[in-house]
C-alpha cells in the first residue's frame, strides 16, 4: 500500500473551520488524510500544539484561519502567523521539513479553497515521505511534553 | 474525583452519514477506548428520541461525559447541550465528533472515512475527561437597535422595532433615506408607483419619535459584543443646518455649479447645493463638496479660481472680480504677467487643453475699467494701530491692501519716484502697459493706503525713526532688485549693463540709444528675454541672447521665447560667456565658451560643462547681462536697519513672517530670493494676516498649510465640448514700444473658457448660497461631527449596487448614448426624473424600437455567477412601462425567464400579451451600424445569429455588493460569502443572523432579492433584535481565559495580546488580572503566556494535546 500521510489541522472556529464545514456541504470531494481540531481562534494555537502532532505520529500540520483584517477577534491570527515564522526556523532543527508545517487564511466562504489546500499538502506529503525520525527525536527531547502535561496542564 | 463514564453516541443522520461510516464498526471501537462506559448508535440523535437516549443513560448509568459524533458542532452544539442540562449534567461536558461535514460527506472511500471518524471520536473522548462543568454567562441587552442603511430594508427594520416602543438609531449615507427603491419607477408586477408606497415610510421613520435619524452619516467605528456595543458614528458635514433649512430652493437658484445628478443616475445635472430628490426626508439641501480643486491649490495666492469661473459663467463679473481680489489684489496685473500654475494643473487638461483661466481673470479686471468706477472698499472699524510698509512691489502691496481692509491705518514707503516695484521697473510695457499698473495703484490707495514715493529706507529714514513716528508695525518688502555680476573681466567696459538696469531705463523712458547696434543678452530667466524683447523694439540692429543650457532648461516662459523669436530674436544656446573684450573703453566682442550637457545637479536640471577647445568670438555693441537678481547687500548691512540675515542676503524670518526684531515682519523676494509674482502677492497676504493678529495681540493663526490634491477620477458630468480659447496677439510688425501684445479674449470666449471649466471641485465656494440663504442656514466651515451611541443590536441594510456595464465593452455603455443602465431607465420613467417620465433618446426623439438585455455581468462567469433575481421581471416591468407609454417595438434578450413569485409568471404572461418579442438568446454586443443602434445575439430557438436594429438599449446589470462591503464587513466583524455579499450564519436555517452575535442582516446586503423578500427579511432581522430586547439578557460563551495568580510571573505579555482590553495589571501583586466578562474566549492570551499561569476553561493545554495524541492514535 502506498503511503499515506497524515496530516493535522487546526482549524479556527469562525473561518477555516466554517470553510471545512461548506466543504462538506457542498459535497466537495477532498483526501481523507486530514484530522481536524477545532479551536475558536489561531491566536490560541501553541507552538507546542504543532510539535506534539509531529511527535504524536502526524506527518503534516496545517494552521488556518482567517484572513488578515478578518479575524473574529480582531487579530489573532497575525499573532499565529508571527509564531508561525519562528515555528518554520525550528521546526528542521527537530529533522522536520518545514514544508510539513503549512499557514493558510482561509475564509469561512471558502470551502474549495480548504479542500484545495488539503489536497496540495497531501501531494506535497507523499513526495517528502513519512516523518519517522523527528517523532523520536521530539520525544528525547527532555521533558517538553512531561513539563506541559505537569506544569501548564490543569484541571484534572 | 468521580470515575469518568463517557457516553459516545454516533449519528446516521439518516443516511448521511452511514452511507459512508461504518457506524457498527465506530460505535464498537468507541466503546474500548479509555473511559467510555456506553457507546450507542441512533438514526437521528439530534431528533427527540436521540436526545432522550443521552438524557436516560445520563440517569440511569450515571454518564458524566458525553461524545456525540454527528454534524457539524456549529449546527447542532446548543442542542446536546441542552439535552445534558435537562438531565441534569452540566452542557460543557459534552465534546462532539464532526463525521458528517467533515468526513461522510467529503470522503469517497468507505473504509477511509470509518477511520476518520474512529480518529475525531478519538480525540474528542479524550479531550471530554478533562472537560469541567462551566457556569452559563448572561450580560444585560441594551434595548437600543441601530440600524445601518435607510433603503426599504432599513426603513422596515426601524419602524417595526420602533413601533414596538424601543429606541432606534438609523444611519444613513446619503442625505435623504430611501435607498435604491426611491430611484424606481414602478415596482414588479403589481404596478405600483414605488415613490408611493416607499414614501410613507420615509415620512413616518422622519417623524417617529423613536426613530432617531443620521442621514448623510456613516458609522465610523463599532466596539462591544451583543447587547453592549458602542458605535461611533461621523455626521458628515452638510453645510446646510438641518435645523435651520427650511427647503426653499433660494440657495440652488443663485448656485452657478452644476454636477451630475447621480440620484438621477447621471442622466441630467444638479447645483452643488441641492436636494437630493423630491420627496427627501429629511427635507433639506445640503452642499457637495470635493477636494480642493487643483488650480485652487496650485495657485500660491490661493486664488478662487473654480469660484471666479463659476460665477463668470453666470455672467456674475462683479462678483467673481470680487472674489478674486480676496486673494489677489492686483487682478488686471495678474490677468497679464502671472504665469498661471493653476492652468498646469487644471483638470479639463486630462481631457483636453486646460482653461484659459489667466485670460478670464484679465477680462474681468478689464471689464470692470471698461464699465467704470470699481467698488469701493469698505475697510473694518479703524484699528488706531499704523503699519508702515517698504516697498511697493507685488508683496508690499497685497500686505498694505490687506492691511488697511483690515482697519489699519497703512503707508507704503517706496524709495523710486513711482510704486510697482519691479512691476514697473522690471516688466516691459508691452507686456504690461503703465496705465494698467496705474488703475490697480489707485484702487489700493482709493482703499485708503497712503503712498510715500522717493523715499528710501536707509538713506532718508531708519526702522527706529518709524517707531519714533508711532508706526505699531513694519513690513518689509524690498524684493531683490540688484542683478547679479557675471564677474568676467571687461565687465566694466561702457555698453555692458545689467538686463535690470536696462529695462529700468528703458521702464523710466530714459533715452536708450541702441540705434543699429548688435546686442547681446546674457542669460536665460524672464528678465534677459524682456531685455532682449526691449532692446529690439528700441530700434537695435540685432538681438541675440546667449545662453549656457538648452531650450529646455530656461527658466523663462515658453511663450515668451515664442513670441522674442517671431519678433526676430536669435537664441544662442549652450554658450557661456570668459570674457568681454572693448576698444577705447567700450565693448566691442565677448569670448565664448561651447558647453554641453552633463549630469542633471540638484535643481534636476543637467550641468553644462565646457566642450574642450570650443571657444569663439562673438561682436557686441551692447551687453545686457541678466543672469538673475538677489537681495541688496547693502541693506542688510545698513546701520540704519538692525535685521539679521542669511549668507546670500535674504532676510531671516520665522514661521510668522516676523523677523529678528519684534514687530517688524518681512516677506516676498528679499526673503525667498527670486521668485514670481503670484508667490510675493501670496507672501504679503499671508503675512497681512500675522500683523493683523500682532496688533490686535491675538494668537498668531497657522500659516496655511497647502491642500491635498485632488486625485478622485473624473466622471459623470458632461462636459462643455469645446476647445481652448488662445488670447489674440498683434501682429509682430504692429508691435511697437508700448503695444500691449496680448490682447484680451471677447466676452463671448471668457464665457466659453469659464463653461469648459469642469468644476471638479463640486462646491466652488463661490459663497453666493449664503446671502441668499433668509434663514441662515449654510455655514461653509461647517466640520464632520461624531456621535457616540450605545446600542444592544444591530441590523446591516446597506443594500447594492449596480454592476457598471462598462466592464465590458461590448454592450456600448458609455460609448453609446441610447445604451442605458436599468436605473437609469427607472430615472427616465419616472414622472419625476429628468424628463419627467417621457422616454426619449438623447437627442429628443421618441424611440422605435428598444432591446431590454438581460443578465448583464450575472450567470457570467467572468463578471458574476449567480443569478440576480430581479432582472427578468424588472425587464419585464422595463417592456411594459416602454409598451405603455409609446408605441416602440420591444425586444427582450433573456437566457431563460426566471418568475418565480407571487403574481410573477402572471405578469410574464400579460407582458407577453402586450406583443413584446422574446429573443431566447443572451444580447452579445451592442454596436452602432447606419445612425442606429445594433443588438447581436444568437437565437437560440431558432439557432440563428440576429441583428436586431434599436434606438434604445437597457442593460439590466447585476446586482452586486457595495464596493465598500469589505470594509464594511472588517468594521462589524463580520464575513462575506464568496460572491462578497455579507455571510448569513447558516444559508437556510439562520439567513438573518451573521456569525457575530448581535449582528442581523436585512435586504439585499446579504444577497440578491426583491422588495417583497427584501421587506420579509427586514421583518426578520427586528424580531431577532425584539428577541433579545424582550428577554432582556442573552447568553455568552463561558469558554474564557483566566490565570493562575501564583504561577503569573508579571510580564505582562498576555496585556498586549487581548484585543478586549480584557486583561488589566495589579501593581501591588504584580500579576494580571483577567476580567472574565469582557473576555471573548479566543486564547491568544493563553498561547503567549510563558510561564503556563493563562489558561482556557476547556481548551487547557493538556487538553490540547490529548486531542492531538487521540486523533494521531488512530
Amino acid at each position: 500500500m502506498s503511503f499515506e500521510p497524515k496530516i493535522i489541522g487546526f482549524l479556527c472556529n469562525w473561518c477555516a473551520y466554517t470553510a471545512a464545514d461548506l466543504a462538506g456541504i457542498s459535497r466537495l470531494k477532498y483526501p481523507d488524510n486530514i484530522r481536524i481540531i477545532r479551536v475558536m481562534c489561531t491566536g490560541r494555537i501553541e507552538p507546542s500544539f504543532v510539535l506534539k502532532a509531529f511527535a504524536s505520529g502526524a506527518d503534516g500540520v496545517l494552521v488556518a484561519g482567517c484572513h488578515p483584517g478578518g479575524c473574529h477577534y480582531q487579530e489573532g491570527n497575525y499573532k499565529a502567523y508571527k509564531r508561525t515564522l519562528l515555528l518554520k526556523k525550528l521546526l528542521p532543527q527537530f529533522g522536520i521539513a518545514s514544508e510539513r508545517f503549512r499557514l493558510e487564511f482561509i475564509a469561512s466562504s471558502e470551502g474549495e479553497k480548504f479542500a484545495r489546500v488539503v489536497g496540495e499538502m497531501v501531494g506535497q506529503l507523499k513526495i517528502l515521505g513519512p516523518l519517522q525520525t523527528a517523532a523520536v527525536r521530539i520525544a528525547e527531547l527532555d521533558g517538553l511534553f512531561g513539563e506541559a502535561e505537569g506544569g501548564t496542564g490543569g484541571g484534572r | 474525583m468521580p470515575e469518568i463514564r463517557t457516553g459516545v453516541y454516533v449519528c446516521h443522520c439518516g443516511s448521511n452519514i452511514s452511507e459512508k461510516v461504518d457506524v457498527a464498526a465506530v460505535v464498537d471501537f468507541a466503546a474500548k477506548l479509555t473511559g467510555v462506559a456506553v457507546s450507542r448508535d441512533y438514526k437521528y440523535m439530534c431528533s427527540e428520541p436521540g436526545q432522550e437516549l443521552i438524557k436516560k443513560d445520563i440517569r440511569e448509568l450515571g454518564i458524566n461525559r458525553v461524545v456525540v459524533a454527528s454534524c457539524s458542532p456549529r449546527m447542532h452544539e446548543p442542542t446536546f447541550r441542552r439535552a445534558l442540562n435537562a438531565a441534569g449534567l452540566n452542557g460543557y461536558l459534552l465534546e462532539m465528533a464532526n463525521i458528517r461535514e467533515q468526513v461522510s460527506w467529503v470522503t469517497l472511500n468507505p473504509a477511509q472515512a470509518t477511520q476518520k471518524a474512529k480518529a475525531l471520536i478519538s480525540g474528542a473522548v479524550r479531550k471530554v475527561r478533562s472537560n469541567q462543568p462551566l457556569e452559563e454567562k448572561y450580560v444585560e441587552v441594551n434595548p437600543n437597535v441601530l440600524v445601518v442603511g435607510g433603503g426599504i430594508a432599513g426603513l422596515e427594520a426601524a419602524l417595526k422595532i420602533a413601533n414596538s416602543g424601543n429606541q432606534v438609531y438609523l444611519v444613513e449615507r446619503e442625505p435623504s433615506v430611501g435607498g435604491n427603491m426611491a430611484k424606481f419607477d414602478k415596482t414588479f408586477p403589481t404596478l405600483d408607483c414605488a415613490a408611493c408606497i416607499l414614501t410613507p415610510k420615509m415620512v413616518e421613520a422622519g417623524q417617529h419619535e423613536k426613530v432617531k435619524m443620521f442621514t448623510y452619516s456613516e458609522v465610523a467605528g463599532v466596539d462591544g459584543y451583543i447587547g453592549n456595543f458602542k458605535v461611533k458614528v461621523r455626521k458628515k458635514a452638510r453645510y446646510v443646518d438641518l435645523n435651520k433649512c427650511t427647503a426653499c430652493g433660494d440657495c440652488e437658484k443663485v448656485c452657478p455649479v452644476n454636477t451630475a445628478d447621480a440620484f438621477n443616475e447621471g442622466l441630467s445635472e444638479r447645483k452643488a447645493i441641492y436636494k437630493l430628490f423630491a420627496q427627501a426626508v429629511p427635507n433639506v439641501y445640503q452642499i457637495e463638496k470635493k477636494d480642493k480643486p487643483p488650480c485652487r491649490v496650485a495657485c500660491p495666492a490661493g486664488v478662487n479660481v473654480q469660484g471666479y469661473l463659476a460665477l463668470t459663467r453666470e455672467g456674475k463679473y462683479r462678483e467673481a472680480l470680487a472674489l478674486v481680489r480676496e486673494n489677489m489684489p492686483i487682478p488686471a496685473v495678474c490677468g497679464r504677467v502671472c504665469f498661471h500654475p493653476c492652468e498646469a494643473e487644471c483638470r479639463r487638461g486630462e481631457l483636453d487643453e486646460p482653461v484659459s483661466i489667466n485670460a478670464v481673470k484679465r477680462f474681468l479686471a478689464d471689464y470692470e475699467n471698461k464699465q467704470g468706477q470699481p467698488p469701493v472698499v469698505n475697510p473694518q472699524a479703524k484699528s488706531g494701530k499704523r503699519v508702515a510698509v517698504i516697498g511697493s512691489g507685488p508683496a508690499g502691496l497685497a500686505a498694505a491692501f490687506y492691511l488697511n481692509k483690515a482697519g489699519h491705518e497703512v503707508v507704503v514707503f517706496e524709495a523710486k519716484p513711482e510704486a510697482g516695484g519691479l512691476l514697473r521697473y522690471g516688466i516691459p510695457e508691452y507686456r504690461l502697459p503703465k496705465d494698467v499698473l496705474k488703475r490697480e495703484l489707485d484702487y489700493i490707495t482709493d482703499s485708503g493706503v497712503k503712498l510715500r514715493t522717493n523715499t528710501r529706507l536707509g538713506r532718508d529714514f531708519s526702522i527706529n525713526d518709524l517707531k519714533k513716528q508711532g508706526y505699531d508695525a513694519v513690513f518689509l518688502a524690498v524684493g531683490a532688485g540688484k542683478e547679479q555680476n557675471l564677474g568676467l573681466e571687461g565687465e566694466e567696459l561702457s555698453g555692458v549693463m545689467s538686463g535690470l538696469s536696462f529695462l529700468e531705463a528703458a521702464n523710466s523712458r530714459q533715452k536708450l540709444d541702441v540705434n543699429s547696434d548688435k546686442v547681446l543678452v546674457i542669460g536665460g530667466g524672464n528678465a534677459a528675454v524682456d531685455a532682449a524683447r526691449t532692446a529690439k523694439r528700441l530700434g537695435a540692429g540685432s538681438v541675440e541672447v546667449i545662453y549656457r543650457r538648452t531650450r529646455n532648461e530656461m527658466p523663462a516662459f515658453a511663450e515668451e521665447v515664442a513670441e522674442a523669436e517671431r519678433e526676430g530674436i536669435s537664441f544662442r544656446f549652450l554658450t557661456a560667456p570668459l570674457k568681454i573684450t572693448g576698444k577705447a573703453g567700450r565693448v566691442t566682442s565677448v569670448e565664448c565658451q561651447q558647453m554641453e550637457l552633463g549630469e542633471p545637479d540638484e535643481s534636476g536640471r543637467r550641468q553644462p560643462i565646457p566642450v574642450p577647445n570650443a571657444k569663439f568670438t562673438l561682436a557686441a555693441d551692447y551687453v545686457l547681462v541678466a543672469i538673475g537678481q538677489r537681495v541688496d547687500p547693502l541693506f542688510g548691512g545698513s546701520k540704519y536697519v538692525d535685521i539679521e540675515t542669511n549668507s546670500n542676503g535674504t532676510v531671516k524670518t520665522n514661521q510668522y513672517y516676523l523677523t529678528n526684531v519684534l514687530g517688524v515682519f518681512a516677506g516676498g523676494d528679499m526673503v525667498t530670493g527670486p521668485a514670481r509674482m503670484v508667490d510675493a502677492v501670496a507672501a504679503g497676504k499671508e503675512a497681512s494676516r500675522m500683523i493683523d493678529a500682532y496688533l490686535r495681540g491675538e494668537t498668531m493663526p497657522e500659516r496655511e498649510q497647502p491642500a491635498k490634491g485632488q486625485k478622485e477620477p473624473l466622471t459623470g458630468k458632461k462636459y462643455y465640448e469645446v476647445l481652448r480659447h488662445r488670447s489674440p496677439h498683434l501682429a509682430v510688425d504692429k508691435r511697437g514700444w508700448r503695444d500691449e501684445v496680448v490682447a484680451a479674449l471677447s466676452e463671448q470666449d471668457v464665457m466659453a473658457e469659464a463653461r469648459r471649466c469642469l468644476d471638479c471641485g463640486v462646491c466652488s465656494e463661490c459663497f453666493e448660497c449664503v446671502p441668499a440663504c433668509h434663514a441662515q442656514a449654510i455655514n461653509h466651515q461647517a466640520q464632520d461631527e461624531y456621535v457616540d451611541l450605545e446600542v444592544g443590536s444591530i441590523i446591516l441594510a446597506t443594500g447594492f449596487e449596480n454592476l457598471d456595464p462598462a466592464v465590458g465593452v461590448q454592450w456600448g455603455y458609455r460609448r453609446f448614448p441610447n445604451v442605458l443602465t436599468g436605473l437609469q431607465f427607472e430615472r427616465l420613467s419616472n414622472a419625476s426624473g429628468p424628463t419627467g417620465g417621457k422616454l426619449l433618446t438623447e437627442d429628443g426623439r421618441e424611440p422605435e424600437a428598444v432591446a431590454i438585455l438581460h443578465c448583464i455581468g450575472s450567470r457570467d462567469k467572468n463578471y458574476q455567477e449567480y443569478c440576480s433575481r430581479v432582472c427578468c421581471m424588472a425587464s419585464l416591468k422595463f417592456a411594459h412601462l416602454v409598451k405603455e407609454k409609446i408605441k416602440a417595438k420591444v425586444y427582450e434578450f433573456y437566457i431563460d425567464m426566471r418568475a418565480y413569485g407571487k403574481q410573477y409568471e402572471e405578469f410574464y404572461n400579460r407582458v407577453q400579451d402586450e406583443g413584446v418579442n422574446f429573443i431566447r438568446g443572451k444580447g452579445a454586443e451592442v454596436l452602432e451600424k447606419s445612425g442606429r443602434l445594433v443588438v447581436r445575439a444568437e437565437d437560440t430557438l431558432l439557432g440563428a445569429f440576429r441583428e436586431v436594429p434599436v434606438d434604445m438599449v437597457i442593460l439590466n446589470s447585476a446586482l452586486i455588493p457595495r464596493r465598500d462591503a469589505g470594509a464594511v464587513a472588517h468594521l462589524f466583524s463580520i464575513q462575506r460569502s464568496r460572491d462578497g455579499f455579507f455571510l448569513e450564519s447558516h444559508p437556510k436555517l439562520e439567513p438573518i443572523k451573521t456569525a457575530t452575535d448581535g449582528i442581523y442582516l436585512a435586504g439585499t446586503c446579504q444577497g440578491p432579492k426583491d422588495i417583497p423578500d427584501t421587506v420579509a427579511q427586514a421583518a426578520g432581522a427586528a424580531a431577532e433584535a425584539l428577541e433579545k430586547i424582550t428577554a432582556g439578557r442573552v447568553k455568552v460563551s463561558p469558554i474564557t481565559a483566566y490565570n493562575i495568580a501564583e504561577r503569573c510571573s508579571g510580564c505582562k505579555t498576555c496585556i498586549a495580546m487581548c484585543p478586549y482590553k480584557a486583561i488589566s495589571f495589579d501593581e501591588e501583586r504584580k500579576v494580571a488580572i483577567y476580567n472574565e466578562a469582557l473576555c471573548k474566549g479566543c486564547g491568544t492570551c493563553v498561547a503567549s503566556c510563558p510561564s503556563g499561569a493563562a489558561r482556557m476553561r476547556n481548551y487547557e493545554t493538556d487538553q490540547m494535546l490529548e486531542i492531538i495524541e487521540g486523533v494521531c492514535a488512530v
